[in-house]
């Protein structure tokens, strides 16, 4: 429940709509209790998606770009158009091995595609 | 309910609203000078709508739209209600930040499609990938835009380089700038005829698309794809799944219960406005449907939260929506019946 709580008490309310007893609609800003629950599992499932790739970067299993790709939320077809680079290629530079080998005009393309300074793509932060 | 002052110096109210599309739309047709409620302009434009799309995905879950394509909301309304836009995207981000400069400067105020994942004063839980965020530009400021964000409380400050990725974020749902602004309105527009309009819209969009994806047909397609999700993904993983329905009927401001209440706002002013019986009735109805859908999110909610009652499971689920589509499905074949009788 706490969680849910903290998610909710940060950033700006919303309104929504809702009849009263005489049946007229007005705004309230209350959220929904099943709005709560259901937002709490999506962000609490992307923060451990997240987690695990970039415990998986760290042993070596996927590439930094991986990561860095999920935290932007996007995939490797989104990543693909934004950068301007084949969605195969995208997808072989997921590989560690592939992306340690990458020239930096590559890497600046996904640089400015991510919003990530070029030195940080190349890890990932060890929390 | 705060006042902001535009580039001219024009008051510009600012009210909170439940959708981006039509808060925006009504916010720019009220500082011309014509009232017209949030609600109306959703009902005028023919916003009610279902779509299940099981192949476009969001960040790994798929897409349950409740209302039409961005953009055509405004875009039919405008046409309804007599307005003269002037619409435009761009290629080149320099030139549309430029002319966006511009046109604050000759004392229009802009309606701007964004990406919600790179507006820089959006929290957490708001943040998606999402291209089809429309937010009012107010005037330019130092280092920024002085922004009015109609799902938000406050006009909120945003930083140029800010607002320029936000309108140009390169990728599938690339908003290329989309900008738009009202030359000109009819201040006195036939609201009777566009609400009957929108009303004959709506239903055909519900009942007659040929595809199992959209309208009734496609409640009842994701009903079932609900109810087979537990066996076929598994418990956790088809739990994340109904969380992403769940989140389409309540939050990426739909003002609770996907539309429906909204909608049902709309039903009751239009009663209003005919002085029609069987517009209260179908009012009536359309706030039932949206009790049907936050029953829905309710239960979904408890199954997620394990609260370990018998009747919460995907079955369950399963058939509130199916009881929602027999509803919405009397509901629209009771409209097309009353929207004939009605005078414009």
């Amino acid at each position: 429940m706490d969680f849910e709580d903290e998610i909710f008490s940060d950033g700006l309310p919303k309104v929504y709509y809702k009849h009263d007893d005489q049946g007229r609609y007005v705004l309230e800003t209350d959220a929904p209790w099943a709005e709560k629950v259901t937002c709490a599992l999506i962000i609490a499932g992307n923060r451990a998606n997240l987690e695990e790739i970039r415990k998986a970067v760290l042993a070596g299993q996927k590439s930094p770009l991986c990561y860095y790709m999920e935290l932007r939320q996007m995939d490797p077809v989104m990543l693909a158009k934004a950068a301007g680079i084949a969605t195969f290629r995208v997808k072989r530079h997921l590989r560690p091995e592939i992306f340690a080998k990458l020239k930096p005009s590559v890497l600046d393309r996904y640089s400015k595609a991510l919003r990530i300074p070029l030195e940080e793509l190349k890890t990932v932060p060890n929390r | 309910m705060t006042t902001e002052l535009a580039a001219n110096g024009k008051p510009f109210v600012h009210n909170h609203g439940a959708h981006c599309e039509t808060a925006v739309t009504s916010a720019l047709f009220r500082y011309q000078g014509l009232d017209i409620s949030e609600p109306m302009i959703f009902g005028i434009g023919s916003g009610i709508f279902f779509g299940y799309l099981p192949s476009v995905k969001l960040v790994h879950l798929q897409v349950t739209a409740f209302r039409n394509r961005p953009g055509t909301v405004f875009r039919k309304a405008a046409q309804r209600l007599g307005a003269n836009l002037v619409i435009k995207t761009y290629r080149d981000p320099q030139k549309g930040m430029n002319e966006l400069r511009q046109v604050l400067k000759a004392g229009h105020i802009v309606g701007l499609a964004t990406n919600l994942y790179w507006l820089p004063y959006v929290s957490e839980r708001h943040r998606h990938n999402f291209g089809g965020h429309n937010i009012i530009a107010l005037r330019e400021i130092e280092g920024g835009f002085r922004i009015s964000d109609p799902t938000f409380g406050d006009p909120v400050d945003c930083s140029a380089e800010g607002l320029e990725r936000a309108r140009f974020v390169p990728g599938p749902m690339n908003p290329r700038g989309f900008m738009y602004y009202t030359k000109s309105i009819n201040p006195h527009p036939d609201l009777r005829r566009a609400c009957i309009k929108g009303m004959k819209n709506s239903c055909g969009l519900m009942l007659r698309i040929p595809l199992p994806i959209f309208g009734v047909r496609g409640m009842r397609f994701l009903a079932k794809r609900i109810v087979k999700s537990e066996v076929k993904l598994g418990f956790q993983e088809a739990c994340r799944h109904l969380a992403g329905t769940v989140r389409w009927v309540e939050e990426t401001g739909t003002g609770g219960a996907g539309f429906r209440y909204m909608y049902a706002a709309f039903i009751q002013e239009a009663s209003e406005l005919f002085g029609s019986e069987d517009l209260v009735r179908l009012s009536r109805d359309m706030t039932a449907i949206g009790d049907t859908w936050r029953e829905f999110s309710v239960m979904s909610a408890r199954i997620i939260k394990k609260r370990n009652r018998p009747e919460a499971t995907f079955a369950n689920a399963g058939g509130l929506i199916l009881k929602c589509a027999d509803l919405e499905e009397a509901f629209f074949r009771d409209l097309q019946k009353v929207v004939k009788k009605l005078k414009a």
